[in-house]
Parts: C-alpha cells; structure tokens; sequence
C-alpha cells in the first residue's frame, strides 16, 4: 500500500515536471505578447541550477496558469520554480516563516497578513528602486506603493509587497438588452446614476438587486457599498485615516457614506424585493433578477468575480455588461477605483528570488496570464490585446484610467472589525438600525481593541 | 505512510499500549515494589491492593485532569486578561461584558432556547412515544421521526432555509402566506424577536427523535400489572399515562430533559448558519466565537459563563442518571 502511495506521489511529481517544462501554451515570438521584454530579461539572467520556492493561496485552475507564467521564467533563466498553493496558505505561511523554513516568496491574498509578517521582520524589502518602479509603470502608482509598504520590526518603513494580479470591485452588471429595450444610456456620472434609478422606477421596473447573503459573512458586500461611496463623496487622504481609524468609524462622513448606501438600499421602490430582502438574499442568487423576462432588475453593483456566478450559458457582452460605477460630477474626486489584490513579498532572500521579482516587473509576466483568463493588472506596459476577452480588456481599461486606487477597506482594517463587526453593522443598518448607532458599535468595538 | 497503515497502527499502539500498561504496572507492584515475599509479605500484600486501584484510575485521572481539568482552569486564569494576554485586568472582561448589549441579548434568547427547545422535544418525543406504541406501523413512524438525528446541524439549517425562504414558490411559510393571499413575501428570519423560535423549531425537530426513542424504551419497561389495575379502577386513558406511566418514567424523562438542555447551551451552528447571529438571534455560543481568535479574554469569559450556567444542569442530570441504573 505503502509503495503504491510512494510510486503515484513519484509519478505526481514527475508529471508535474514534465508539465512545467513541456507545456508552453504561447509560442515565444508570437501574438501580441511582448516578446522582447522576455528575451532582454533572458539575456540579462542566467540562474541555471538555482531554484525558487514559491507559496501562494492559488490552488487548483489558478494555480494551473501561474504555473505557466513561472514555466516561461524558467526558460528564460534555466533556475527551477517550485510552487506549492495552500488552502490554508495564511496560517501555513506564518508558522514557516516564524520557525525559518519559509520559502522564498509568497503570494498574499491581501496586504493584510503581509504587513503583519513586515511588523513582526519576517519579510524582506523589494530590490533597490522597486517603489519608484511601481510608482512609475502602474497606474495610480502611489497608491500601489502605499499600499506595499510596511513598517518592519524597528518601525522602518520600506516597500514589501509587489502587486500581481487585481479584482476591480467598482464594476456596476446590466442587462444590454434590457436597457437597449427601455432606452436607457450608460450613466457617466452619479448624478445620471441617481437619475436613471428614479426614471427607471417611473417606467414601473426595479432598478437594482442588492444581495448581502454569505452565510456566516452575511453582510461583507454592503461593505463595498460603503468603501465606493467613500471614495466617492470624501478624498483618498479621508479614505486612509478611516481605514487606520485617525478618523473614527463614527465620524459624520462615514456616516454620511453608510447614508448614501442607504439611499439605494434602504429604498423599497429602488430594491427588487424591498429593502427587506437585501439583509438576506445571497449574493450569489442576487444577479439573476438582471436575467429574467421581464427584468426583475437592470443593475447589480459587484467585483469583477461575480460572472462566476451568473446563470449558466450568460454570454458576457451580450447578455451581460458592466460600466464603471461613476463618481460624482459635483465633488470633482477624480474616478476613484476599489479593488482587492495579491501581492508577492520576499520570505527568505536569494539571488534568483530578486530575479523572479524582476520578472514579475516585466510585463510578459503579467500578460502570460492575462491570456488565460481571471487576471486584471494595473500595469502600464502591458498589452491590453493580450487580454482573454473583452470584458477583462474593459475591465482592465478602469483600472489603467483609474485616477486614485484604494484597497478594499475591510481588508485592511483588524480581523475583529472588517471581518466581523462591519459586517454585522451593515446587517443592522439595512434592517433598520440608524447609520449613527451602527458607526458608533462598529467604533466601541474598535475602541475596544487599542 | 498510507492513512490505512496509520490507522491500523494507531489502534494496535492504542489499545496495546492500555493492555500494557496495566499488565506491566500490575507486575512490576507485585513482583518489584511490594512483592510478596521476604520480611513481611501479608503487609505488602496488603500494601499492594490499596495501591492498586489507584494505578488503574490513574491513566483516566491523567487524561481527564489533562483535558478538562487544566482546560478549564486555564480559561479562567486566560480570562482575567486583557485581549492580548500579557496583562492582568481581573474581572474587567466580565464587568465589560455584562454591560454589553450584545451579550444581553445573547444571553435572554439562549435564556428562551433552554426554557423552549429541552421542553418541546421532549413532550413531542413523549407524545410520539406512546402514540406509535400500539400501532402496527409505529416502527414506521419512528423510524422517520428518528432520522434527523443522523442530519449534522449545519445540514439541517440549510434544510429549514428552504421552508423559511422569502419566496413563495420555494419557502412553505411563504406558500402558504401566499395560498391565503398575502400580497408579498415575508422574511420570517428577519421577524425580530419570533426569528429565534423559529430557529429553536429546527433543534427541536433534529432532537424529538432521541427522546422518542429513549423514552419510549422507558414506557416499554413500565410494570404491566400498574396499568391494568388502573384500567380495572376504571382510570380513562388520560389518567392512565398522566397519572400512572408519566410518574413512572419521570427519572427518564429528566436526565432526557438535562441532555438536551446541555447541547442547546452548545449549539452555535444553527445560528450561524441560519441568519450568522444577525437580526437579534445571537446566543451565547455565536456570541462567543465572534470574539473568539480575536479576543480571547473576553471569549473565554464568555465561554466561562456558559459553564457556569452549564454546570447544575450537569450535576443534576448526572444524579438522575445514577439513580436510574439503581
């Protein structure tokens, strides 16, 4: 028995191999890739018989395709890339890198975990000129270096994380043909938003579906909500001290920001089912009303994962679309952009690990996956052709035109609060409780922690 | 090593390991420390045997003082601190605790869960029980009322989210809200205040099968002869089972009781399932593990509390217990 387990382990490796280095799905030299910044980081690096250990949370399909980004660095460099995803990758990842036998990088979901790693010194900043890097070639550059830099365990601050792969979350779904129907056009600003809600109401129909339904993390999408209404009616500088909490949760913006939620949820006439049905109804069933006959609604405010869970057989483009969820005419903040991202941060330093983050700087790198689908880049370099579709291609296009970038708050803020006491608070306030009562739990519970 | 080999090799070091131990201390007593022979072997004899049960309790003291006894008075000790654990604040976690709405609440719907779902899985288990007694196909019915019991509680929350769906085409209270002409769906989950019975029904329904089954061994074992001589005294079937077999069984239908009410002050997964401890249906379970992994000390006070209130409910159940093996 014993063997037989050794021999199909022997035979999963082997295959794995032989994967890693026989599989190439783009031929080097053809398409809209650029080649050439893979054959200048090819001529630059030879690292034969090194090797990079890499952990991540990619598992499965994900971890299929970054497989073969790495394939191509190992092409290029001859070193040997090992990558081993975990579902339990968060707390794998601190029990090696405290006992030492980290690897060499790590692939972080969110900078969370990451900047308690660098306040703890278990990281190693980028190379040299990394931050002006990022700065320079991602769009919204600053706001991708702020949100990779960290204070190690002597409170220096210097930049860990380098971001790979992004969820765009400020996307607003529709029906094409429903609005082609009714005539609707595509709101550029939130005025024509708040606009086409009550004319859409006026024609007799819905306007949106709002589901917060997840279980046991019942209520995390009104945190969105909340996060695009904050970027959208107080500037960046406001958004960051909400997240640290300088400005406390109670503080009339963000009550004012949880209120211009309210305005579209708390609304019978503008909810499919009522304002009743939004605490309840599952995220995952709450796209569906745009693809009834007739619309049970025409919009649904989601990140760019939620095409995962439309009906089957939705033709995206034809039976779905989405326009990017417009700021404020009036407030002149810009096209403020919420997403979530990854981020690769050093664990344990080699010569072939800053090579691999020298890579991950190409934008060859970025577009190997952009090619196969489920990957968003806020690089500059890249070539948006190389996008697998055009919905990603659109989707990338907001994330190159975004003017400020912010992370998902609730990512960012303790465990206690963005995973739990938010959450829960939004349920209250869809449920009727006042915005001002809710901020005030929300910060007590904050307070509580300091 | 294959799981199959690490099974069957756990079992043999296991139960090898018990075998061995007694075989072995019970030697190394005799022959060794008190053997008898020698100077005096009748004291060492003697000797030997007040010892010996002692070395036999010994393994199950160590196990239990191991991982209940430390366990418990570590959370006591943790729960004198503050979040992080590195200083002393005494019952600050309790005082702040108490003054906390979310626990109050927490703590009057747990306070209705033991006074509602022990009581009504227990009548309805009792009912059962002496309905499908006389009847030919009351293995039948037993059968069927016993098999949530097999459901885990998560599965049966998933189950009863249907019946509760806001939705008439797929909620049964909907349906029939909408068969006598209700204009929209309603969300009972979200109904404050009558949410929580309606989530007590779900435990009732997985638990009414234990107490059937138990209680209706215990109305099996009831003398024959009382009954009839009841019957004979001209006692009409009401009389009969409330007069003659419920005092009978009482001490069975405690301890059914007691059981009950311990696991309703452990249930947290219905809760979480269901409605996540929103729209006021926290119990004290939920309440803890949203504390918990992020402030220990004040979930371990939380947890503290539930033993408290856990603990008479235990010693009592446990008397009944005994009282019926005598």
């Amino acid at each position: 028995m014993a063997r037989f387990y050794a021999g199909a382990a022997a035979l999963a490796l082997f295959a794995g191999a032989a994967y890693a280095d026989g599989h190439q799905p783009f031929a080097v030299g053809e398409g809209d890739f650029n080649w050439d910044s893979y054959q200048a980081f090819a001529d630059k690096y030879d690292l034969s018989g090194q090797t990079v250990e890499i952990t991540g949370a990619w598992t499965g399909n994900e971890k299929e395709k970054v497989d073969i980004v790495f394939s191509y660095f190992e092409s290029a460099t001859g070193a040997t890339v090992n990558y081993s995803g975990s579902d339990s990758f968060e707390q794998d990842i601190v029990i090696s890198a405290r006992s030492g036998s980290a690897p060499n990088l790590a692939a972080f979901p969110q900078p969370g975990l990451a900047a308690d790693l660098a306040s703890q010194g278990l990281l190693t900043p980028l190379p040299e000129g990394s931050a002006e890097w990022v700065a320079e070639n991602f769009a919204a550059g600053q706001s991708w270096v702020d949100l990779g830099t960290y204070a190690n365990d002597q409170g220096e601050e210097d930049i860990y994380g380098l971001f790979y792969r992004v969820d765009v979350k400020s996307l607003v779904w529709y029906s094409p043909i429903a609005f082609d129907e009714s005539g609707y056009d595509i709101p550029e600003t939130m005025e024509e938003l708040k606009e086409l809600t009550d004319m859409i109401v006026e024609d007799g129909g819905t306007p949106w579906c709002i589901g917060l339904g997840s279980g046991a993390a019942t209520g995390w999408p009104a945190t969105d909500w909340v996060e695009e209404m904050m970027l959208r009616t107080q500037s960046p500088e406001d958004y960051d001290a909400w997240v640290s909490n300088e400005m406390k949760f109670d503080d009339p913006k963000v009550i004012a920001a949880m209120e211009e939620f309210g305005y579209f949820a708390l609304n019978d006439d503008y909810v499919d089912g009522g304002s009743e049905a939004v605490a309840n109804t599952d995220f995952r069933d709450s796209p569906t009303g745009l693809f009834s006959i007739p619309p049970k609604c025409y919009m649904h405010r989601q990140a760019s994962f939620i095409p995962a869970f439309f009906p089957e057989g939705t033709q995206a483009g034809e039976d779905v679309d989405f326009f990017y969820f417009p700021a404020y005419e009036s407030k002149d903040l810009g096209k403020p952009v919420l997403g979530a991202g990854a981020l690769f941060a050093i664990t344990n330093p080699s010569e072939a690990t800053n090579a691999m983050i020298e890579f991950l700087k190409t934008p060859i790198s970025h577009e190997l996956w952009m090619a196969q689908g489920g990957f968003l880049t806020p690089h500059k370099g890249v070539n948006p052709a190389t996008y697998m579709d055009d919905s990603l291609r659109a989707q990338g296009e907001i994330l190159l035109g975004a003017t400020t970038f912010r992370f998902d708050a609730s990512d960012l803020m303790p465990g206690e609060i963005g995973a739990g006491a938010f959450w829960t608070g939004m349920v209250d306030y869809t449920t009727g409780t006042p915005a001002a009562e809710v901020a005030k739990g929300i910060q007590d519970r904050w307070d509580a922690i300091q | 090593m294959s799981p199959l080999v690490q099974g069957m090799l756990t079992i043999f070091i296991g139960v090898g390991g018990c075998v061995g131990y007694f075989y072995l201390s019970n030697l190394i007593l005799d022959k060794v420390i008190f053997p008898a022979r020698g100077d005096n072997p009748g004291i060492n004899i003697n000797r030997a045997n007040l010892v010996r049960p002692w070395l036999f309790l010994f393994p199950a003291m160590a196990a239990l003082g191991l991982y209940l006894v430390y366990p418990v008075v570590g959370s006591f000790w943790r729960s004198l601190y503050n979040r992080s654990g590195d200083e002393f604040i005494g019952f600050g976690n309790y005082a702040v605790m108490f003054s906390d709405d979310g626990f109050q609440v927490a703590l009057f719907n747990n306070f209705l869960w033991v006074l509602i779902v022990p009581a009504g899985a227990t009548f309805l288990g009792l009912l059962v029980a002496q309905l499908t007694d006389r009847l030919k196909w009351g293995n039948i019915a037993k059968s069927l009322i016993f098999m949530p019991m097999a459901i885990s509680f998560v599965g049966a929350s998933l189950i009863w989210k249907f019946v509760y769906a806001n939705n008439a085409d797929i909620g049964l209270i909907n349906a029939l809200r909408d068969f006598f002409g209700a204009e929209e769906p309603l969300d009972v989950l979200q109904v404050r205040f009558w949410n929580n019975f309606f989530l007590m029904v779900i435990l009732i329904w997985i638990q009414t099968g234990f107490a059937m089954v138990i209680l209706s061994a215990a109305l099996r074992g009831i003398p024959e002869e009382t009954v009839e001589a009841a019957i004979i005294d001209g006692a009409n079937p009401f009389q009969v089972f409330f007069k003659i077999k419920v005092p009978q069984i009482m001490g069975t239908i405690v301890v059914v009781w007691t059981t009950i009410t311990i696991l309703v002050l452990k249930v947290f997964d219905i809760v979480y399932t269901m409605t996540g401890g929103n729209f006021g249906t926290e119990i004290l379970p939920s309440y803890m593990m949203s504390y918990m992994f992020r402030d220990d000390g004040r979930a371990t006070a939380v947890a503290f509390v539930i033993m408290i209130i856990v603990l008479p409910v235990m010693i009592w159940n446990i008397r009944q217990a005994r009282a019926e093996m005598r």
